[in-house]
C-alpha cells in the first residue's frame, strides 16, 4: 500500500486506478479509508487500498482566530459564566472535520453572543471540559468553588453555567448543597442540539438563563425549554430536577412541585412559587465536603439482598429506589428477605435510605407493615426526594464531620428545597 | 420565432432533477404520506444565526431576514415521529430509498461511491426543522444516451424533501411536517445539452429512468431545473416547470432574453420562475454555495460490491424496453398504452401470461381496462379494488378459464361478482341463467306464494337457483316484478 503522507486539514489530489480526485482530507475514526472534502462540499471516502499515489496540494496551516470580547456596556447587568463541557460547549472544526471543545474563552462570545447582547460577562471560567458522564464530586466542587468566587465579586449579578445534559441533574443537586446561605442566581444551562445549527435550542437557553442570572431569584436553578416550541423556558430547583427524556428540547422536569419561573427570551419572567429572594451583600458559603462512598441501588423484583454485603463492604451509605410508597420482600423466607441483611449492615454503620423508584409522588412507610418493617430495620425514608439527588445529599451529609450521629436528622431537614411537603397535582401529565 | 443557432451562441444547458420516492421517510421510520385532514398540533420555532466560519458562506442577508421570523410546523400524532420534529437524532438511512437510489445511478452509468458521508445541507428558511437538509452522494460521473450523443450525469444524491410550505403571512410562515424527510433522488447533468429539444429529450429520458422503480406519481413529485447560459451571460436556473412540453419554448424564450440582456450590456444570472406560457419571471440572484457540513449522528454510508450486485440483478425494466415486451404480444397501442401507466400492471400482466398464454388481450384488459372500469362503477377506492381483484385472484380466475371451467366471455362479469363479494369459487360456479328464463321464475314464485316481501321472494329465488345466479340481478327482477 502506498505511503501517505498528509494529514487532517491538507488539500490533496489523490491517484486512484481510474482517475484522480481532488479534495481536502478530514479526520476521521474509520481507519481503512481517507474521508475527504471535495470541492462541492460534500464528503465521501476512499478505501486506502485504492489509493495508488498522492500529492498534498496545500498544506493546512491552523489559522489564529482572533476572538474579540464584546465591549463592557453599563447599562447591562454583569454575569460570570462558567463553562464545563457537553455538546453545548463542542463545535465541529470545519477545516478538519473533527468535534472539539470550545477552548478559546474569546470563542464563547461567539458561540454565545445570546448571553453577550443581553448582559456583560465579566468573567469566564473554564474548570474542566468533560461529558457530564465523567464528572465526579471533585467537578461539582470545583464548580462550586469557581461560583463562589464569582458571587464574592459585587459587580456580579449572577452566575450561569453550561453543562452536558445526561447527569446536569446530579451538579445541579450537588451545588444547591454545596453553595449555602445564596443571594445571587446560580444558573445552569444546556444544549440537546449541537451549537453549530441554526435550530439550537442552546440559543433560547442561554437567552433565558441571562436574564434568570439578573433575577431577583437567589437559588440554584437549571434553565431550559418548557415545551417542544421555542417559546418559553422553565426555571427549576436544583434540587428537584430531572432529566426525562434522552433527546427532546424540554428534556427536563421539576419533579414534585412547579418551577420557579417561567422565562421568555425577550426577558419577561413570571414567578410560578415561592422562592429565595436576592440580597448582594450576603456572601455565598462553600461548603462543600463530600463521601464519595456512596451508592445508588435500584431495586426489581427477584433481586436478592445478599447484594447488600457488596455495598457494605465497599460504601458508607446507600440509597435504595423501591417500589410504590416504599416497599422491599420483607415477608420471604430465606435468602430472598431483605429484613436479616439491612439490619445486619446498618447496625455495622451503613447508612440505608430509600426513595421512589416512580421518581413521582412520596414515599410512606406507615401504610402498609412492609414499609414499618423496613422503618424498623433503619432504613431512612426520604420522602419525596429524587434518587439522584437523594444520592447526592448523602455523600454531602456523610462528607460532614459535624453531622455525624445525625445523619437520619440531616437527610431529612430541608437545606435547598429538596424536599416538599405540599405536593399539589401539577407538574405530573 | 427564428431559428436559433445554438453552437453559434455558445449555449450552455444542463438539468437538474428532483424525484420524490415512493418508500418509507429517509431517516425515520414514518411513512411518507402527504395529507390534508386537520393536523393534530403545532409547534413554533425560530432559527438562529450560526457562528460562520471562514470561506463557506452563510448568506449573511438571508440570515438576518430568517432571524427575526417565527416557524409554525403542523404535525400528526401517527405519522410525524420525533425526528421530523428535529427532537431526536436521525435513524439509519432507509434501505429501499437507498436501494433504488444506487438502481438509478446504475441506469445513469454511473460509478457508485463506495464510502460517502450523510452531510447536513445549511437551509434557514424554516422548510427544515433542524436548519438543514440532509443529503449523500451515491454515484458520479455517468451518463444517458440520447439522439444527439451521450449527455453526462455528473451526480447523483439523495435527499430529504423539505417541508410543506402551508401559508406565509409576516414574521409567521406556516410548513406542514408531513413532507419533511421523504426521499428525494437528484440527478444533475453536466452542462452537455445542445439545444432546446434536446433540452427536453433529457428531461424525459431521465425522467422515465427516474420513474422506473418506486417512485412516486402525481404534482409535485418530481421537480425539474435548467441551468441555462449563453456566451457572455452569468448562469440562470429555470425552476417550476410542470410539463416538460413547455422546455423547449421556455428555453429558447430565455435565450432570446440573455440575448437581449447583453445588447443592453447587462449579464445577471439569477433564479427564475417558469410560468405557463413559456415566459420566465425573476426569483432571487442565485444563492452562494451553501454550507455543508457531516451529519454527525450518523454513520459513514458504506455501498459494499454485494450491495450493487445487488442493485444490478434486480434493476427496474424502463418504460420503453416494457413497450417493446408488450409488442411482442401483439396488443394494441390503446391497451398498452393503459398497462404501461402503472408500472405494477405491466408486471402483474407479464406474471398472468405465464398462467393463461391464450389469449394476451384478455389478460391485457383484465389487468387494466376491466379493473379500471370496476372501480369507477364500483365507486370503491383503486387500492380497495386492487386488493380485491389483485394478481392472485386474477390469476385464479385464469386458471378457471385455462381448465374450461370458465369461458373467457364470464371472466369480466367474474370480476365484477369477485368485487361485489362472492367468492371466486362461486363466482365461477354461477352459470349464465338467463334474465328471461330467470324473470319467468320469478314470476312463477310470486304468483303461487303472493303476499310476501322482497327479501322473502330473494330468499326462495336464491335457495331454487342455487346460487347459480348473480344475486344483485335477481333482485332487481325481483323489485320489478313485484311493482308491475
Amino acid at each position: 500500500m502506498t505511503e501517505l503522507n498528509f494529514s487532517a486539514g491538507d488539500e490533496v489530489k489523490l491517484r486512484l486506478a481510474h482517475r484522480e480526485i481532488e479534495g481536502r482530507v478530514l479526520e476521521t475514526g474509520e481507519k481503512d479509508i481517507i474521508l475527504l472534502k471535495l470541492k462541492s462540499g460534500y464528503n465521501i471516502g476512499i478505501k486506502k487500498e485504492n489509493i495508488l499515489g498522492s500529492r498534498i496540494v496545500k498544506k493546512y496551516q491552523e489559522g489564529m482566530e482572533n476572538f474579540e470580547m464584546p465591549a463592557t456596556n453599563k447599562k447591562k447587568k454583569n454575569v460570570g459564566l462558567i463553562v464545563t463541557g457537553g455538546t453545548i460547549a463542542a463545535k465541529l472544526d470545519s477545516k478538519t472535520g473533527g468535534v472539539h471543545w470550545l477552548t478559546d474563552v474569546g470563542e464563547f462570545s461567539k458561540f454565545y453572543p445570546e448571553i453577550f447582547n443581553i448582559a456583560n460577562v465579566k468573567k469566564i471560567e473554564v474548570p474542566f471540559m468533560k461529558a457530564s458522564e465523567s464528572m465526579d464530586s471533585d467537578d461539582w466542587k470545583k464548580i462550586a468553588k469557581t461560583c463562589e468566587k464569582m458571587l464574592d465579586d459585587p459587580e456580579i449579578s449572577g452566575v450561569i453555567i453550561t453543562h452536558g445534559t445526561d447527569f446536569l441533574g446530579y451538579t445541579a443537586a450537588a451545588l444547591s448543597f454545596m453553595l449555602r446561605d445564596l443571594g445571587k442566581p446560580v444558573v445552569l444551562t444546556y444544549s440537546q442540539r449541537s451549537i453549530d445549527r441554526a435550530s439550537s435550542d442552546a440559543s433560547m437557553n442561554l437567552m433565558c438563563s441571562a436574564h434568570m442570572a439578573c433575577s431577583e431569584a437567589a437559588e440554584v436553578m437549571l434553565v431550559g425549554h418548557g415545551s417542544t416550541s421555542d417559546d418559553y423556558c422553565y426555571a427549576m430547583q436544583g434540587s428537584k430536577v430531572r432529566k426525562m427524556h434522552s433527546s427532546r428540547r424540554d428534556a427536563f422536569k421539576a419533579i414534585n412541585t412547579e418551577p420557579i419561573a417561567k422565562i421568555w427570551s425577550d426577558g419577561k419572567i413570571e414567578f410560578l412559587k415561592e422562592y429565595r429572594k436576592r440580597d448582594d451583600s450576603r456572601k455565598v458559603i462553600l461548603d462543600a465536603e463530600f463521601e464519595d462512598k456512596v451508592a445508588l441501588l435500584k431495586f426489581y423484583p427477584g433481586q436478592e439482598p445478599e447484594i447488600l454485603d457488596y455495598y457494605a463492604l465497599k460504601f458508607k451509605g446507600l440509597v435504595i429506589e423501591v417500589s410504590g410508597l416504599g416497599h422491599l420482600p420483607v415477608s420471604e423466607t430465606g435468602d430472598r428477605n431483605w429484613i436479616p441483611r439491612l439490619k445486619k449492615h446498618i447496625k455495622s454503620g451503613l447508612i440505608v435510605c430509600a426513595a421512589a423508584q416512580t421518581i413521582y409522588g412520596r414515599l410512606d412507610p406507615k401504610v402498609y407493615s412492609n414499609g414499618r418493617e423496613l422503618e424498623d430495620a433503619g432504613v431512612i425514608f426520604l420522602e419525596d426526594m429524587l434518587p439522584e439527588t437523594a444520592l447526592v445529599k448523602l455523600g454531602w451529609v456523610l462528607g460532614h464531620k459535624a453531622f455525624k450521629g445525625n445523619v437520619r436528622e440531616k437527610m431529612l431537614q430541608n437545606f435547598s428545597g429538596e424536599l416538599n411537603s405540599k405536593i399539589g397535582l401539577e407538574g405530573f401529565d | 420565432m427564428e431559428e436559433i443557432d445554438y453552437s453559434k451562441i455558445g449555449l450552455k444547458a444542463g438539468l437538474e432533477i428532483h424525484q420524490q420516492l415512493d418508500t418509507g421517510k429517509l431517516f425515520s421510520r414514518t411513512p411518507s404520506l402527504l395529507r390534508s385532514d386537520k393536523p393534530d398540533y403545532v409547534v413554533s420555532r425560530r432559527l438562529h444565526a450560526v457562528a460562520g466560519e471562514e470561506g463557506e458562506i452563510d448568506s449573511a442577508v438571508e440570515h438576518e431576514a430568517a432571524l427575526d421570523k417565527e416557524f409554525i410546523y403542523e404535525g400528526y400524532d401517527d405519522t410525524i415521529s420525533l425526528v421530523e420534529l428535529d427532537e431526536s437524532p436521525p435513524q439509519s438511512l432507509d434501505q429501499d430509498a437507498l436501494e433504488e437510489t444506487i438502481k438509478i445511478a446504475l441506469l445513469l452509468n454511473c460509478e457508485i461511491y463506495p464510502v460517502s458521508q450523510i452531510m447536513r445541507k445549511t437551509v434557514i428558511d424554516g422548510s427544515n426543522t433542524s436548519g438543514f437538509q440532509r443529503t449523500v452522494l451515491i454515484g458520479h460521473d455517468g451518463f444517458v444516451e440520447t439522439s444527439l450523443g451521450k449527455v453526462g450525469i455528473e451526480s447523483v444524491a439523495l435527499e430529504e424533501d423539505a417541508a410543506r410550505i402551508i401559508s406565509k403571512d409576516g414574521k409567521e410562515t406556516r410548513y406542514r411536517l408531513d413532507r419533511l424527510g421523504i426521499p428525494l433522488v437528484e440527478v444533475a447533468t453536466f452542462p452537455d445539452l445542445k439545444n432546446a429539444e434536446h433540452v427536453k429529450e433529457t428531461a424525459l429520458k431521465l425522467g422515465e429512468i427516474l420513474r422506473a422503480g418506486k417512485a412516486k406519481r402525481g404534482i409535485g413529485t418530481i421537480r425539474q431545473d435548467v441551468n441555462i447560459s449563453i456566451k457572455g451571460h452569468d448562469r440562470v436556473e429555470i425552476k417550476g416547470f410542470q410539463d416538460p412540453k413547455m422546455m423547449i419554448k421556455t428555453v429558447n424564450l430565455e435565450i432570446e432574453r440573455q440575448q437581449k440582456d447583453l445588447k443592453e450590456k447587462k449579464k445577471e444570472g439569477g433564479v427564475r420562475n417558469a410560468l405557463s406560457d413559456g415566459i420566465t419571471e425573476f426569483l432571487r440572484p442565485i444563492p452562494g454555495r451553501a454550507r455543508m457540513y457531516p451529519e454527525t449522528d450518523l454513520e459513514l454510508l458504506r455501498i459494499g460490491r454485494h450491495d450493487i450486485n445487488d442493485a444490478k440483478r434486480n434493476l427496474p425494466k424502463l418504460k420503453s424496453e416494457k413497450r417493446n415486451e408488450l409488442k411482442k404480444f401483439g396488443l394494441s397501442e390503446e391497451l398498452m398504452n393503459l398497462i404501461l401507466a402503472d408500472g405494477e400492471m405491466s408486471e402483474e400482466f407479464n406474471i398472468l401470461m405465464k398462467v393463461y398464454d391464450g389469449n394476451a388481450d384478455l389478460v391485457g384488459k383484465m389487468v387494466s381496462l376491466w379493473r379500471n372500469e370496476l372501480t369507477k362503477k364500483s365507486g370503491k377506492k383503486v387500492e380497495e379494488v386492487k386488493q380485491v381483484l389483485g394478481e392472485r385472484e386474477l390469476e385464479k380466475i385464469l386458471e378457471a378459464v385455462k381448465s374450461r371451467d370458465l369461458e373467457e366471455g364470464e371472466v369480466k362479469r367474474v370480476m365484477g361478482d369477485v368485487l361485489s363479494g362472492i367468492e371466486i369459487e362461486e363466482a365461477i360456479k354461477i352459470e349464465k341463467v338467463d334474465d328471461n328464463e330467470l324473470e319467468e321464475k320469478i314470476r312463477k314464485l310470486i304468483k303461487e306464494k303472493p303476499g310476501l316481501r322482497e327479501n322473502a321472494y330473494m330468499g326462495l329465488v336464491m335457495k331454487e337457483m342455487k346460487g347459480k345466479i348473480d344475486s344483485k340481478k335477481a333482485m332487481e327482477l325481483v323489485k320489478k316484478v313485484l311493482e308491475e
